[in-house]
């Protein structure tokens, strides 16, 4: 029987929410950061969804943003063919890397030294953010436009997924293709697991995990509809998955059964992930609008509150407009 | 066994008026130690910084005080237009960006309860007074 739940709507975004990232775990919480066809990266905190900041500077829309693992920095790719890394405590901006065409993903190594960029250019661009004026690292070989390229293996190597039907697993000291894999058709979207090496791919109706440093494939899931992205919980016992039906999905990662889905997005969902503990997860949707979902619902956590039946009245009277609630007796759904 | 999962309140969205990223935030205060620009050319002196520091420190706790010392007292806001208001002086918000006030005597009448935007004053003189106290005129530093 499924429970359903009360995801949290974080507005702001006035188009298309086209990709998401998390921090790590930081002192202060953990953080998110939303890229948006509007221009205008927001930075929130990822517990409560709670808005910290704008990035203002992009003069096109946002393809991709990430942030690194102490949540002190950012990065973003826009259309405006730049890639953009900024101070994400003050949201100032530090750096501005001029490509040749839009750019759609960028992407941290652990130590915040290095910035992985690719796009519509078809290659894939290394900064060493240390010395930005630099000429950055190239790799050469995508026939198509890039769509998301990342750090893999102790960032001694990188992952990319392209228009060309293809995902490549590069040696960033060589340059060159160690593996790569071909599909039938685009991947929509790549997440990679470092603990445990697991590299998650969409494409079509399916959700395929692979073994990130040799790119066997572990297994493939199914789902009703065409998957847009997807996230594995960082314990390996779930994974989300969200795209044109507007539904979120809600897999056993061992048994592959379906066990939830969610409605609530307006459209499209183009991005999902899990948050770094876990607890929630967040897509982004062509509705403008971010939403958190928790894993195990009915846990209090964040801005949730589990309320057991008889201290339900007195919340009401307590809070009175401001609660939202769902209460379903266990025979209904 | 029926549950129920509330929501606290929904996350805050965007402030219309600004980009955000609260320097008074705590991760601000604690990532960012030099946000305050110096006085001195160099950064390097950290003497000075810290003396400056020191100095903005004393003036911030002077300036909650005397905010504190002002709840419940009569004041009197001097607006844009040559507009006076008097009204019961209640809270600042955080930011110092609203002033919560009651009894606001204003050209169209009393307001109960009012919500007063600190940036729609060209200068902030605000002068409070006490029924049996004399007048004391505070300046802000606005």
């Amino acid at each position: 029987m499924a429970m359903r739940q009360t995801p949290l709507t974080c507005s702001g975004h006035t188009r298309p929410v086209v990709d998401l990232a998390f921090s790590g775990i930081t002192p202060y919480g953990y953080f998110l950061i939303s890229a948006c066809k509007d221009g205008k990266p927001m930075l929130r905190q990822g517990d409560t969804g709670d808005w910290i900041g704008t990035f203002l500077g992009h003069k096109g829309a946002v393809w991709g943003a990430t942030l690194n693992n102490e949540a002190t920095k950012a990065a973003t790719a826009a259309a405006d063919f730049t890639a953009k890394v900024w101070d994400a405590v003050t949201g100032d901006e530090v750096l501005t890397l001029a490509h040749k065409h839009i750019v759609k993903s960028v992407n941290f190594t652990q130590d915040s030294s290095c910035l992985l960029t690719g796009g519509n250019d078809k290659i894939i661009r290394i900064y060493d953010l240390n010395k930005p004026e630099a000429e950055p690292q190239e790799i050469t070989g995508h026939t198509s436009a890039i769509k998301k390229a990342l750090w893999c293996n102790n960032d001694t190597q990188i992952l990319s997924a392209a228009d060309d039907k293809t995902v490549r697993l590069w040696d960033r000291n060589s340059t060159e293709v160690v593996k790569q894999l071909s599909f039938d058709m685009s991947v929509s979207s790549m997440e990679y697991i470092p603990d445990g090496e697991v590299l998650v791919i969409t494409y079509g109706k399916t959700i395929a995990f692979y073994n990130a440093l040799s790119l066997d494939m572990i297994k493939t899931v199914d789902a009703p509809a065409s998957i847009h992205s997807a996230s594995l919980h960082p314990d390996k016992d779930f994974f989300v998955a969200g795209g044109d039906d507007f539904k979120l999905y809600k897999f056993d990662y061992g048994t592959k059964e379906e066990l939830e889905s969610y409605k609530g997005h307006f459209g499209p969902v183009h991005c999902v992930r899990f948050s770094p503990d876990g607890e929630l997860y967040a897509s982004g949707s062509e509705d403008g609008t971010l939403r958190l979902w928790q894993t195990a619902v009915g846990k209090t956590y964040g801005l949730w509150k589990c309320v057991l039946p008889g201290e339900f009245s007195s919340i009401w009277h307590g809070i009175g407009k401001v609660m939202t609630g769902a209460w379903f007796p266990p025979d209904v759904m | 066994m029926s549950t129920l999962v509330t929501v606290l309140r929904l996350p805050r969205g965007p402030d219309p008026n600004g980009r955000g990223f609260d320097p008074n935030s705590t991760r601000f205060v604690a990532l960012c130690p030099t946000t305050i620009s110096a006085s001195t050319e160099t950064w390097t002196d950290s003497v000075e910084v810290g003396e400056e520091q020191r100095a903005r420190s004393a003036l911030r706790e002077s300036f909650l005080r005397t905010l504190i010392a002002m709840t419940n007292k009569q004041v009197q806001f001097h607006m844009y237009e040559r507009v006076e208001v008097e009204a019961k002086f209640g809270a600042s918000d955080i930011d110092v960006l609203n002033f919560q006030v009651s009894e606001l005597q204003t050209p169209i009448g009393v307001q109960k309860e009012a919500l007063l935007r600190a940036k729609h004053r060209k200068m902030l003189l605000m002068t409070v007074y006490d029924a049996d106290d004399p007048p004391i005129e505070l300046p802000t530093d606005d």
